[in-house]
């Protein structure tokens, strides 16, 4: 056996590679894990969820102070410092990456910074140095899908860019209106500038119930946001003053805006290990199929995360993380659940898991809705909320939740009862003679259920 | 390899046809992983309890899903600590046979009725038609007088010429009388059938009793000549016993057994008179037919027992 050996090689240190490398050295293993950035955790804590909800929650703040003097609080104009703001969310970041690097240390995971190609069903090359394996767990994740015919300008940004602050530009056009395009028009649209948000599908947050992204849409437009929807941008020029957006569709015409953010989707990273080398099959969108115990076709070789297909999500990641590891040591685990949830960290925040109601249509399955608006929510209105719905699909028969989605404030906390009760197959009974308590936002789930039974008295 | 969104094998929400609605089954999170570390199969298990929810204690003890319904462990024991003993093995045809009678004494409520019948009319015929018998090579038993006297019955009754669906929701009528025989031979019970009793004669009866008996021995009996019967009779006349309650073959609905004829003490007014009585002891389906019935059914067919006549009328 060679000095470069690893029982296990967790390739890529992400929430979904970190959690299986972590799990794999608690069960016993010794643990690599590669990663090409300095610092761990991945796109998830370094250029993902983490700096973008550093943002999120300054533009909350600024939209708070903004919204004051309704509430008899004035606090003059308010004003970001862009540098401050910007070494806060690094402060941040660094504080959790620094602390995965201590977790790895106490289980004994090595860590390698590098970029990890396989050569073999039994070894990769770091970097040119051979390293043999064991088993090994791809987990390098995916990336932001670039649009093809843009031209290469500084001005078009990519998630990643539009997380680095680096100005706040007057105009900005998001072309992408989904859960990354929606965050981003939320944070610069509190940060100043004039959004356009443009996207393809009939509806932004495509996939979400209708409902309740027609609140969210509303909330964006109120905060200035314009959006056109089913609306495709076929060139963009740059020239020394401006950007400008053809579109066609429900919105002809043209846009000038002085950065342009792509936020249409991810890509696989899978083509980046070159999974062929090693015999794994791999399509050609770069997903390579993995089974629910996360197997790829290799025996030895499992896939979790991003790179295994959608829904592209951390906490997706993790899980298939803890199952890869407990599989590859032998134990019996599996990701046996269809209910991933999917959270907006707009204002107000969009969420929703199991099936929407378009879904169950679409699907022939029998269901009925009930919902519960948070104009009757008193601590909605106590806390200064604005609009937000609780909506649940359930089967009519049976009464058992089949799905959830809420939008308004908190709404990705709120949703984590709707899950576990899905989970556990509770019925609407269940959920309505739960003691939720008053006044909380949580209540809203309770009234559903309520109004579904004929049960509720706040409406 | 399928694209793992499409082979999580079990969640909490898969739909089951189109509109069907959700009909799958409910298992918590961490009863899913429990079932999947002892290696049992949710859906199975859920089938096999007859229900749309399984919880943990479902899964204790072991694989309940692979198991007979019932405890037998305390059967499982050395018994070579109680003195010398020697293994042998059963047979696939007796394990068959052993599963067949253990599900039909299992799910069948069955009830034994009791009763005995005057033979001296037929023991007259048979000794009156000896001298034939022998001309024409055949033994005319009293085996080949009891099927007639059954079939008969049969078409009287025709509840009993019946067999009851699976899932207990149809009761089939039918409108031909075949009649098992059970045959005891060196490798187990076999049951084949004599066709259309109704329509034969005796000789023709008793001929087909005894070359379906001999071929069942050497095991020369044809697969389509076993089966279908309306019911069975099962016949220990030739051994001995005063009674015993057979088990119904399913999905026949009673079964006959008789045992040894004995000459009994019948009295006519103050005067005692020996009379040759076969007992006939009928097992029947009690979801299929009741107590009553079966009375009225044995009583009458020991009438035409006690004057074979009258299966002519």
């Amino acid at each position: 056996m060679s000095d470069n050996h690893a029982d296990l090689i967790v390739l890529g240190a992400g929430p979904g590679g970190y959690a299986c490398a972590f799990r794999a050295a608690d069960l016993g293993r010794n643990v690599v894990m590669v990663d090409p950035r300095a610092t761990l955790g991945g796109v998830c804590l370094n250029v993902g969820c983490i700096p973008s909800k550093a943002l999120l929650h300054a533009a909350e703040v600024i939209r708070e102070a903004r919204h004051g003097d309704d509430w008899g609080i004035s606090t003059g104009k308010v004003s970001v410092d862009l540098e401050k703001l910007r070494a806060k969310k690094e402060s941040i970041v660094a504080q959790l990456t620094t602390g995965l690097v201590g977790l790895a240390k106490r289980r004994k995971v090595q860590t390698i910074r590098g970029t990890a190609q396989f050569t073999g069903d039994k070894s990769v090359e770091i970097d040119g140095t051979t390293w043999t394996f064991d088993q090994a767990v791809i987990a390098v994740g995916s990336a932001p899908v670039r649009l093809p015919g843009w031209p290469e300008d500084d001005r078009i940004w990519d998630s990643t860019d539009a997380l680095e602050l680096r100005e706040v530009p007057p105009k900005l056009s998001i072309v992408g209106g989904g859960i990354i395009g929606l965050e981003m028009a939320t944070v610069y649209a509190a940060l100043g500038s004039k959004v356009t948000v443009i996207e393809f599908m009939d509806q932004i947050a495509p996939g979400a119930d209708g409902d309740a992204v027609a609140i969210l849409h509303a909330a964006l437009e109120a905060e200035g946001v314009t959006i056109h929807t089913n609306t495709k941008v076929n060139n963009v020029k740059a020239t020394k003053a401006t950007l400008t957006l053809s579109c066609e569709g429900a919105f002809e015409g043209t846009i000038k805006a002085d950065v342009a953010i792509q936020a249409v989707g991810r890509r696989s990273n899978g083509s980046l290990v070159a999974p062929k080398a090693a015999g794994i099959e791999m399509d050609d969108r770069g997903i390579i199929h993995v089974d629910a115990a996360c197997r790829t076709n290799v025996a030895n070789i499992f896939a979790i995360g991003d790179v295994t297909g959608n829904p592209m999500l951390a906490h997706r990641a993790t899980h298939q993380g803890h199952v890869a590891a407990e599989v590859a040591l032998g134990h019996s685990a599996a990701l046996d659940t269809s209910l991933i949830p999917s959270v907006a960290y707009t204002a107000p925040e969009l969420a929703w898991a199991g099936l929407t109601q378009a879904q169950a249509k679409d699907q022939g399955i029998a269901y009925k809705v009930a919902s519960f608006p948070w104009v009757a929510s008193g601590r909605n209105l106590a806390s200064g909320g604005g609009d937000g719905l609780t909506k649940l699909v359930y089967c009519p028969d049976s009464h058992r939740l089949l799905g959830a989605t809420i939008v308004g404030r908190n709404a990705g906390e709120l949703l984590a009862e709707s899950v576990l009760a899905m989970e556990m197959g509770a019925t609407l009974e269940d959920v309505s003679l739960s003691v939720h308590a008053h006044p909380t936002l949580s209540e809203t789930v309770g009234f559903a259920a309520e109004r579904a039974l004929g049960t509720l008295t706040d409406l | 390899m399928k694209a793992c969104l499409n082979s999580w094998k079990l969640n909490t929400f898969r739909p089951v046809g189109k509109g069907a609605g959700m009909s799958d089954i409910i298992v918590p999170p961490s009863v899913r992983a429990l079932a999947r570390q002892k290696g049992i199969d949710l859906e199975k298990l859920a089938k096999d309890l007859g229900r749309t929810s399984i919880a943990r204690e479902d899964l204790d003890g072991g694989k309940p899903a692979a198991r007979p319904p019932s405890d037998t462990s305390y059967w499982d024991v050395d018994h070579s600590q109680f003195g010398p003993v020697t293994e042998e093995p059963m047979s696939r045809f007796a394990q068959v046979a052993a599963a067949n009678l253990g599900a039909a004494n299992a799910r069948i409520p069955q009830v034994t009725h009791h009763d005995r019948a005057d033979v001296s009319a037929i023991e007259a015929l048979r000794r009156e038609l000896k001298p034939e018998a022998q001309a024409r090579g055949v033994k005319l038993t009293a085996l080949a007088f009891q099927a007639k006297a059954l079939a008969r019955a049969l078409r009287e009754f025709p509840r009993f010429n019946s067999s009851l669906s699976p899932d207990g929701k149809t009761l089939t009528l039918k409108d031909y009388v075949h009649i098992g025989i059970a045959v005891d031979t060196a490798h187990g019970l076999m049951v084949p059938a004599v066709r259309n009793v109704d329509r034969k004669g005796l000789w023709q009866i008793a001929a087909e009793i005894f070359d379906l008996a001999s071929r069942a021995q050497n095991r020369k009996v044809g697969p389509d000549e076993m089966g279908g019967a309306s019911m069975t009779i099962t016949n220990l006349g030739g051994i001995g016993g005063i009674g015993f309650t057979p088990i119904v073959n399913p999905p026949e609905v009673a079964i006959l057994g008789l045992t040894r004829t004995e000459t009994v003490t019948v009295w006519d007014g103050d005067m005692p008179r020996p009379v040759p009585m076969v007992p006939l002891d009928l097992s029947y389906d009690h979801r299929v037919i009741n107590g009553a019935d079966a009375a009225r059914f044995v009583s009458y067919l020991a009438a035409l027992i006690a004057d074979p006549r009258r299966i002519m009328v």
